[in-house]
């Protein structure tokens, strides 16, 4: 069978078209990506900010879970999902569809991201090779917030409803977890930002190898006050793979709860 | 009626759907015919949006079964949506999709090879007066949106085809338009369940047609065997030039054994009457021949009033259809 007429890929080609015709989606989704990062730069100053930036990729890879819970919910509000289950589509195609194309316009913004930080803002790294480590990450954490948003979309009545609710998720969170300002507290241990971030600033930043140990919540630099943890980038990498299935099967278990009368 | 087993499309078994109090459907028990126009006619919270969902595997029922061709509902899920093709009321169409990536993205859907289901759209939207549109679907028309809808149900050639309120919107050319699409279809053997409310639509279309009202079948039949057992008498309603032929007509009308009654009735200065009487068409034609040709003129105007489903729905359930 050709792939264009596999059911998950035409699908995650529909989701696409449709994401792509709806400019100002477009362009204030990736828009905001850049406005995000060209604050942050201004305000913090560009020795900060260096240290600051994998925080700031992570900020708005998280802005996945509001695209992934409100095209879930307009499937669910509008009659779609109910019509595609009357099909031979199967709901494997319809996640997997979903979860491609989410993951291929996260990986647009994290690529606008890198760009504008290293190439324009000249963000030090420490090499390609790990510049290629931090992207896979940063999309690894992208996949989980997709994760997040189908549990959302589940949950939530309307599109409206799913929007909301994916905000007051990711905005705590995010503070919480400590990527965009230093939190020393236990609490950053529960929260997936935390890892991804960490994992990629030393190794992208630092240069460390999958083997060296992770460090707490603070940021490097100036005002860092980072503690070693008994634990390695590879344990931390796990930690973020880990929550990213786990969100991803607990968002399709959900959501099929949710959604079968 | 006994039919043979293969020539069921549906089979429907003591079927229910209850929702915490709320008998939605309450012991439902039908045969439709393969090759078969069927329609479901009720009013709102009837329960026949549920009944189809059931049909169409959405909904889990309660209790009871039906079989789909030959599949059944509670645990041939894969196989009955291979065989449906499912036009929901509420238009269902991807706004930002044109109307031939609508169509093509169901196709394959459906399993259809990409070559295959390009051929399918085509045809179809031609046949649906849609080819050629380049534009996304949200620009089309209301009447346009809602035959791309019916289009996307159709291009993968379902044996079973679920149509509720295909036509409602329509301007009178677009509902004839797929009016003649769906008689197209019964002609090609594909068994089709109709919900409407549209009663003239249902007796022009349907083979049979079941009432429901409060999740029960209340009558089946065809439309001819409905109205003659639950319907009301016809009506011809003339008002006459000359005052005296009213007269004359009335003297006539003792004579008409089909005649079961009439009434004057006051329309400004001229004096109207109506006639209801028993039978069909035929005996409408001897009505005009011995009570008016024989002895009168001319009339000034006359209408006559068909026993309809409306009627039917009315005498059984004591309630209009849209109430």
């Amino acid at each position: 069978m050709n792939l264009l007429e596999n059911k998950a890929i035409q699908i995650a080609n529909k989701n696409i078209k449709d994401k792509i015709r709806h400019w100002q989606y477009l362009v204030f989704s990736l828009g905001f990506a850049v406005m995000f990062t060209l604050l942050f730069y201004f305000f913090l100053g560009r020795e900060v900010f260096q240290y600051a930036f994998p925080g700031m990729i992570i900020y708005t890879t998280a802005a996945g879970t509001t695209s992934a819970a409100i095209s879930f919910a307009v499937d669910k509000t509008s009659g779609m999902l109910e019509r595609l289950d009357t099909m031979p589509t199967g709901r494997k195609n319809l996640f997997l569809g979903a979860l491609l194309s989410e993951t291929l316009m996260i990986s647009l913004q994290i690529l606008i991201m890198f760009i504008l930080g290293y190439a324009v803002l000249q963000v030090p790294f420490k090499g390609i090779f790990e510049i290629f480590i931090g992207f896979f990450i940063a999309v690894l954490f992208g996949i989980s917030a997709v994760g997040i948003g189908i549990i959302i979309s589940g949950i939530a009545k309307t599109p409206e409803i799913a929007n909301a609710i994916a905000l007051f998720y990711y905005m705590p969170i995010l503070f919480l977890s400590g990527s965009l300002w230093p939190f020393e507290s236990a609490i950053v241990f529960f929260t997936p930002p935390y890892w991804a971030k960490q994992v990629f600033l030393q190794i992208t930043v630092l240069g460390d190898g999958l083997f060296d140990p992770l460090y707490s919540s603070s940021l490097f630099g100036p005002t860092g006050t980072a503690q070693q943890l008994p634990i390695t980038l590879f344990g931390g990498l796990l930690v973020v793979i880990a929550f990213t299935l786990a969100f991803i099967i607990l968002g399709i278990i959900i959501f099929q709860k949710k959604t079968k009368f | 009626m006994s039919v043979s087993k293969d020539s069921i499309a549906i089979e429907i078994k003591d079927l229910k759907k209850h929702f915490k109090e709320v008998k939605a459907v309450d012991g439902v028990s039908l045969k439709i015919r393969k090759g078969e126009l069927f329609s479901i006619l009720g009013p709102n919270g009837a329960g026949k949006t549920t009944l189809v969902r059931m049909l169409t595997t959405v909904l889990t029922p309660t209790a009871g079964d039906a079989n789909v061709y030959g599949f059944s509902i509670l645990t041939g899920k894969k196989e009955i949506v291979k065989n449906i093709g499912v036009c929901p009321q509420v238009i269902t169409i991807y706004e930002v999709l044109k109307a031939e990536e609508n169509v093509e993205f169901i196709a394959i859907m459906h399993g259809m090879t990409r070559k295959e289901a390009k051929e399918k759209t085509r045809t179809i939207l031609e046949a649906f007066g849609i080819a050629g549109r380049k534009d996304w679907s949200k620009r089309f028309s209301g009447g346009m949106q809602r035959r791309l809808n019916l289009a996307m149900s159709l291009v993968f050639e379902p044996k079973i085809l679920f149509l509720d309120e295909p036509t409602a919107g329509l301007d009178p050319q677009a509902r004839r338009l797929v009016w003649d699409y769906i008689r197209d279809l019964k002609n090609r053997d594909i068994t089709i369940i109709l919900m409407t409310h549209d009663m003239v639509e249902a007796d022009s279309l349907s083979d049979r047609i079941a009432f429901i009202d409060q999740g029960k079948i209340i009558a089946k039949g065809t439309p001819t065997e409905l109205k003659e057992k639950y319907g009301s008498d016809n009506a011809l309603e003339v008002s006459f030039i000359n005052q005296e032929d009213l007269e004359i007509v009335k003297n006539n009308l003792k004579n008409i054994p089909f005649v079961v009654n009439w009434s004057e009735i006051s329309r400004k200065e001229r004096k109207t009457l109506l006639i209801s009487f028993q039978g069909g068409l035929k005996n409408l034609m001897r009505l005009l021949q011995q009570g008016l040709i024989d002895n009168i003129d001319e009339v000034e105007n006359m209408k006559f009033r068909q026993n309809s489903l409306e009627d039917v729905f009315l005498n059984l359930t004591g309630k209009r259809l849209r109430d």
